[in-house]
C-alpha cells in the first residue's frame, strides 16, 4: 500500500544514484529544523559526527510525552513505514548500519504496529544486508521504554536505550561525538525523518522555500484544549496563531473568548490574544517569549483555571525529575506543593510572588532542559492571571500574633 | 477506606493453580522465556541494552516484575539484582509488586485537567474506593494517575492496560467498570500470579524519584556529591530581600489559621 503510492522509492533511488553526501547535503540543503523540540538544523547535527572510523548510530526518537504533544504517536500508528523510510534514508546518510526506534512504553500497539510494519520491510529487502545490491548492511531495531518523560531528553534515552536509569548525560560530549555505547550518535525525532522522504522526492528548494526563511517547511501541528476540533494539522511554518485555532481547529467553542495559548508543549511560556496574529515559527514565538518546541498547541478559552492548569503542569515536572540536580529535584516539588497550598486556601499572597520569584531561582542550574522548563508557563500565568492565584488566598479571621 | 486487611484479598489457595500449572519459577518461566531473552541480546551491541526489553518480557507473564524475574535478568546479563532493581524502580511501566487485573491509567496532565479530567478522575476514584496508585481489595483494578499520554485531543483519556479509552464520560466509566467485573470486557487481563496488595509502589512516596547522589553511577554524571548548584539556588534565595519577611509571615499564617488536617504537601 505504502509502496504504491510511491513508498520506499526515495530509499531506492537514495542507495542506487545517490551519495551519502548528497543525501546529506540536500538535506542541508532544506533547511530542515528538528521537530523535537530543540529545533536544530538536521544537516548540520549530521555535519558534527567525526570522521574517525567508528562505528556511528542513528537514533529515532519517538518518546514522545511533551504535554499536548500527539504527533508522533499518530505517525507511529498511521504512517508506521514513512518512519522507517526516513530513518533508512537518515541511516544511509550518516554512514550508519545499525538504527534504532525508541518508542515510549505506553505506546504498546504503536510497538507492535511498527514491528509488524519492520518486519513487512525486511521481507521486502529494506531492511537487512547488502540493500538494493549496494553493499550497505543496515539493521533497525525497534526498542519500547517503561514510561520515563526523560527518556525523551537525547542523552537519557541514550542511557535508556543502553539499559540503564534514563538519567540525562552531562554535555559535553554531545552525542554526535560520544553517544550510544560512545560511539558517534545521532538522535532526530520522529517527524523530522519522517520529513526526508518527502524532501528527497522534491528537491531542497521545494521545503527551503515553503514559509520564513530561517524556519522553512511544513509541520504537525497538535491542537488541543479549549477548540472545536482539536487534532493534528500539518500547516507550512509561519501561519498565523490564528489560522491554525479557527482555520484549521474550527476555533474556540461557542460563545467563548480566548484567554491564552501555549505554543510549543508544557515548556513553552503562555501567549495571549495579542500574539494571535503572529506567524508559527521558530523565530517569531521565540522573539515572542515562548518557544515553538514540539509543535503542540493548547488554547484556553474564559472557562480556564490558571491555577489548577499551572498545577497540572508543575506536578508533572516534579514527577518526572530524574533526581539528578537539585534545584529542578527539589525546586520542582516545592513549586507543587506551595501550588496545592493555594489551591487548599492554605495559601499566601506572598506565596504568589514566591511561584514567581522560586521558578526563576531554579533556572539556569540543571543538566538538562527539564529543569529549565518548569519556569516558561507558570511564570508567564502568573504573571497575566495573577488575580486567579490571588483569589485563592483566605484572609486569616484573627488579626496577626506577634512573634 | 474500602480496603480490608489481607484477609479480604484472595486467599493463598486462589494461586496454587498456577503454581501447579508453572511449577517452579526456574524450571518453567524461565526455561520457557530463555530462547526469547536470547533473542532480545542478539538485538544489540551491548547485552545490557535487552535490559528494559526483558523486564517487559517477563512482566508479560508473570504481572509484575517478581524478584524471581530480577534474579533471571541479572543472571542472563551479568550484572547484579541490585543493579537491575535499580534500573526498573526508575521506570513507571514496571511493576514490582502484584497488580489488579485492569491496570486504569488516566491522565491528570494539561490538556485533560482543562477538559473535565478532574470529575472524571474523581468518579473513578468513588466508583472503585480507592485512590491514586492503589488497588482493590477483590485485586481486579488497580488505578494511577498518569501523565500526558499524547493522545490530548481525545481528551479526557485513559489506558486500560496500555490501550488507550479515549473522550471518556460517566457512562462510559460505569459500563466500563462492570465490563470488566463481568470478565467481558474487551481489553485482555493482566496475567496474575500472585495477590495485589494495596499498592504496588514499593514506596509510597513517588514524588521523589532519587536523592541527589544516589542516581550517579559515573563521574559524567552530574548532580551528585559535590554538586554546587543547590548551594547557588539557595544563595540566590537567601540573596532576595523578600525571603526571610516571607518565610515570617508562613509562621505567622499557619498560627492564624489555626490546626489543619494533615500536611500542607502530598
Ligand atoms: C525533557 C525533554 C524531553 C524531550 N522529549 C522529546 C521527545 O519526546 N521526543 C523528541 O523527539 N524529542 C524530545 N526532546 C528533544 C531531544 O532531546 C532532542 O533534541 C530531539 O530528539 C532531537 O531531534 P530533532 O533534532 O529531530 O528535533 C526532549 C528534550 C527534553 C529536554
Ligand atoms: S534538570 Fe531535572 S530532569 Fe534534567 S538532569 Fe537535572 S534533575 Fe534530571
Ligand atoms: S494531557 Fe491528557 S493526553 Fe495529553
Amino acid at each position: 500500500m505504502y509502496r504504491e503510492q510511491g513508498g520506499y522509492a526515495q530509499l531506492e533511488r537514495a542507495f542506487k544514484e545517490l551519495t551519502p553526501k548528497d543525501v546529506a547535503d540536500i538535506c542541508m540543503g532544506s533547511n530542515l529544523r528538528g521537530r523535537g523540540g530543540a529545533g536544530f538544523p538536521t544537516g548540520r547535527k549530521w555535519s558534527f559526527l567525526p570522521n574517525n572510523g567508528h562505528p556511528r548510530y542513528l537514533v529515532c526518537n519517538c518518546d514522545e510525552a511533551e504535554p499536548g504533544t500527539f504527533k508522533d504517536h499518530m505517525l507511529l500508528e498511521q504512517t508506521p513505514h514513512a518512519i522507517i523510510e526516513g530513518i533508512l534514508i537518515g541511516a544511509y546518510a550518516v554512514g550508519c548500519h545499525h538504527a534504532f526506534i525508541y518508542i515510549r512504553g505506553e505506546f504498546k500497539a504503536g510497538f507492535a504496529i511498527f514491528r509488524a510494519a519492520v518486519e513487512a520491510a525486511r521481507a521486502a529487502g529494506y531492511v537487512g544486508k547488502n540493500l538494493f545490491g549496494t553493499g550497505f548492511d543496515l539493521e533497525l531495531t525497534v526498542h519500547r521504554g517503561a514510561g520515563a518523560y526523560i527518556c525523551g531528553e537525547e542523552t537519557g534515552l541514550l542511557n535508556s536505550l543502553e539499559g540503564k536509569r534514563g538519567e540525562p548525560r552531562l554535555k559535553p560530549p554531545f552525542p554526535a561525538v560520544k553517544g550510544l555505547y560512545g560511539e558517534p550518535t545521532v538522535v532526530n525525532n520522529v517527524e523530522t525523518l519522517a520529513y526526508l522522504p518527502h524532501i528527497l522526492r522534491n528537491g531542497a528548494e521545494w521545503f527551503a522555500k515553503v514559509g520564513p526563511e530561517r524556519s522553512p517547511g511544513y509541520k504537525v501541528v497538535s491542537i488541543s484544549g479549549h477548540v472545536k476540533n482539536p487534532g493534528n494539522y500539518e500547516v507550512p511554518l509561519g501561519t498565523t496563531i490564528r489560522q491554525l485555532i479557527w482555520d484549521c481547529a474550527g476555533g474556540l467553542r461557542d460563545g467563548r473568548t480566548l484567554l491564552g495559548v501555549q505554543p510549543g508543549g508544557g515548556s513553552s511560556a503562555c501567549l495571549f490574544e495579542e500574539h494571535l496574529d503572529l506567524p508559527y515559527d521558530f523565530e517569531s514565538i521565540s522573539k515572542a517569549g515562548s518557544m515553538l518546541g514540539s509543535g503542540a498547541m493548547v488554547v484556553f478559552d474564559d472557562t480556564t483555571n490558571f491555577v489548577k492548569a499551572a498545577h497540572a503542569l508543575i506536578r508533572f515536572y516534579a514527577h518526572e525529575s530524574c533526581g539528578q540536580c537539585t534545584p529542578c529535584r527539589e525546586g520542582g516539588n516545592w513549586l507543587e506543593k506551595t501550588l496545592v497550598r493555594i489551591l487548599e486556601g492554605r495559601g499566601l499572597h506572598s506565596d504568589v510572588d514566591m511561584l514567581v520569584s522560586a521558578s526563576h531561582q531554579l533556572t539556569g542550574l540543571n543538566l538538562c532542559p527539564l529543569g529549565d522548563s518548569i519556569e516558561p508557563f507558570l511564570a508567564s500565568v502568573v504573571k497575566r492571571f495573577e488575580a486567579q492565584f490571588r483569589a485563592y488566598i483566605r484572609e486569616p479571621k484573627a488579626a496577626p500574633v506577634a512573634v | 477506606m474500602a480496603h480490608g486487611p489481607a484477609a479480604t484479598a484472595l486467599a493463598a489457595a486462589d494461586w496454587d493453580p498456577y503454581i501447579a500449572r508453572e511449577g517452579n519459577f526456574f524450571d518453567a518461566l524461565f526455561r520457557r522465556l530463555r530462547p526469547e531473552c536470547d533473542a532480545l541480546i542478539a538485538q544489540y551491541e551491548e547485552s545490557r541494552s535487552a535490559l528494559l526489553p526483558m523486564a517487559h518480557l517477563f512482566q508479560e507473564h508473570e504481572g509484575y516484575l517478581s524478584q524471581n524475574a530480577i534474579v533471571a535478568i541479572a543472571f542472563l546479563l551479568g550484572l547484579t539484582p541490585a543493579v537491575v532493581e535499580s534500573t526498573v524502580s526508575f521506570y513507571t511501566l514496571f511493576f514490582r509488586k502484584p497488580v489488579g487485573k485492569y491496570m486504569l491509567s488516566v491522565c491528570r496532565n494539561l490538556s485533560c485537567i482543562i477538559n473535565g479530567a478532574e470529575e472524571i478522575m474523581t468518579y473513578f476514584r468513588d466508583s472503585l474506593g480507592i485512590g491514586h496508585l492503589e488497588t482493590t481489595a477483590d485485586g481486579v483494578f488497580s488505578y494511577e494517575e498518569a501523565e500526558c499520554l499524547a493522545a490530548c485531543d481525545q481528551a479526557p483519556c485513559m489506558q486500560v492496560n496500555l490501550e488507550f479509552v479515549y473522550k471518556l464520560t460517566k457512562p462510559d466509566i460505569d459500563a466500563m467498570l462492570a465490563a470488566m467485573r463481568a470478565g467481558t470486557y474487551a481489553v485482555a487481563p493482566l496475567v496474575q500470579t500472585a495477590p495485589p496488595e494495596r499498592t504496588w509502589k514499593v514506596a509510597q512516596d513517588t514524588g521523589r524519584k532519587s536523592a541527589g547522589g544516589r542516581g550517579v553511577t559515573d563521574p559524567n554524571n552530574a548532580g551528585g556529591i559535590g554538586d554546587k548548584s543547590g548551594v547557588i539556588m539557595l544563595d540566590r534565595l537567601m540573596a532576595d530581600p523578600a525571603f526571610a519577611a516571607r518565610s515570617r509571615e508562613r509562621v505567622l499564617h499557619e498560627k492564624n489559621l489555626g490546626p489543619t488536617n494533615g500536611d500542607a504537601g502530598h
